[in-house]
């Protein structure tokens, strides 16, 4: 019986595509195209992800001869990603993120949270009070309208689902600053779906 | 024990799912929370919110486009290591 050999690791591919093996590299872009364009459409928008592929590749083959692999090349993946959305987003000059603290929770006087249990938990039946369509967009808007540092952390930890140390490695900041970022993040993004879900704030 | 009330507890809701709170903390949390109807439907709020977003954003990458991004890679590149 011919046992096939194991796909080759990432740190192996990334290897060898420095060394000019560009089978190397294509095996590398097919295996970590979708999830780079899914996390670009998160960050920027579906009109502007393929530009932040397209950037995010070029840089990685360019610098790939620098990669020392002394992180995963997933995690160094993900930072270029990250930074090539921040980019275009700068590029693209868009309007100072607008402040959603309204939708922080709110409390009375004594600490309590101000709204009954029922309109409380709303906001997890949202997805089937608003068709598909319409919460993608509101989705989307949302997202878009977080300041730039908490949109990183959230869309990384939560909406890629990294771990919350290797989110810290991609950003450069202390894994408590990610929980601070993203904890302040779903906060927002709770209150906001709570809006959509009919919910007086 | 320290008496913990809706607006803290909020506040340590990050950490106490990470499990990176005192334990102290925690039990005094945990105690809060038993008793108030508010904080647990609030809490599960809390944890439906990233999946409601994530469902809600997940797209898909169009099939023309992976062939586009590897011709335009493969012509920025042009010869090995050209580009670099």
């Amino acid at each position: 019986m011919i046992v096939p050999a194991p796909d080759p690791t990432d740190e192996t591919l990334a290897a060898r595509a420095a060394a000019g093996d560009d089978a190397a590299f294509e095996t590398l872009v097919a295996r970590y195209q979708h999830r780079v364009f899914r996390l670009a459409c998160r960050l920027t928008s579906e009109t502007d992800a393929p530009d932040v592929l397209q950037d995010t590749f070029l840089q990685v083959y360019r610098n790939l001869p620098s990669f020392r692999g002394d992180s995963q090349f997933s995690t160094w993946l993900y930072r270029i990603a990250t930074n090539a959305g921040l980019m275009l987003r700068r590029a693209r000059a868009r309007r100072p993120a607008e402040s959603l603290d309204m939708f922080l929770p709110q409390f009375d006087g004594a600490g309590r949270h101000a709204q009954t249990p029922e309109a409380l938990r709303m906001v997890c039946h949202v997805d089937e009070l608003l068709d598909r369509r319409a919460l993608a967009q509101k989705a989307q808007a949302a997202i878009e309208r977080l300041p730039d540092t908490y949109r990183s952390a959230f869309v990384l930890r939560d909406l890629e689902e990294l771990p919350t140390a290797d989110v810290a490695q991609v950003l450069g900041i202390e894994p408590s600053a990610v929980r601070q970022r993203v904890h302040r993040a779903r906060l927002m993004m709770r209150g906001y779906l709570s809006e959509l879900a009919g919910v007086e704030p | 024990m320290t008496e913990i009330a809706c607006i803290s507890g909020v506040e340590l809701l990050m950490e106490y799912m990470e499990g990176t709170l005192a334990a102290d903390v925690r039990a005094a949390l945990d105690a809060h929370v038993a008793g108030c109807a508010r904080c647990i439907a609030f809490i599960e709020s809390y944890q439906h919110t990233p999946r409601i977003l994530r469902e809600a954003t997940a797209r898909e990458m169009p099939a023309d486009l992976q062939a586009s991004l590897l011709a335009a890679l493969r012509a920025r590149r042009g010869g090995v290591g050209d580009d670099r």
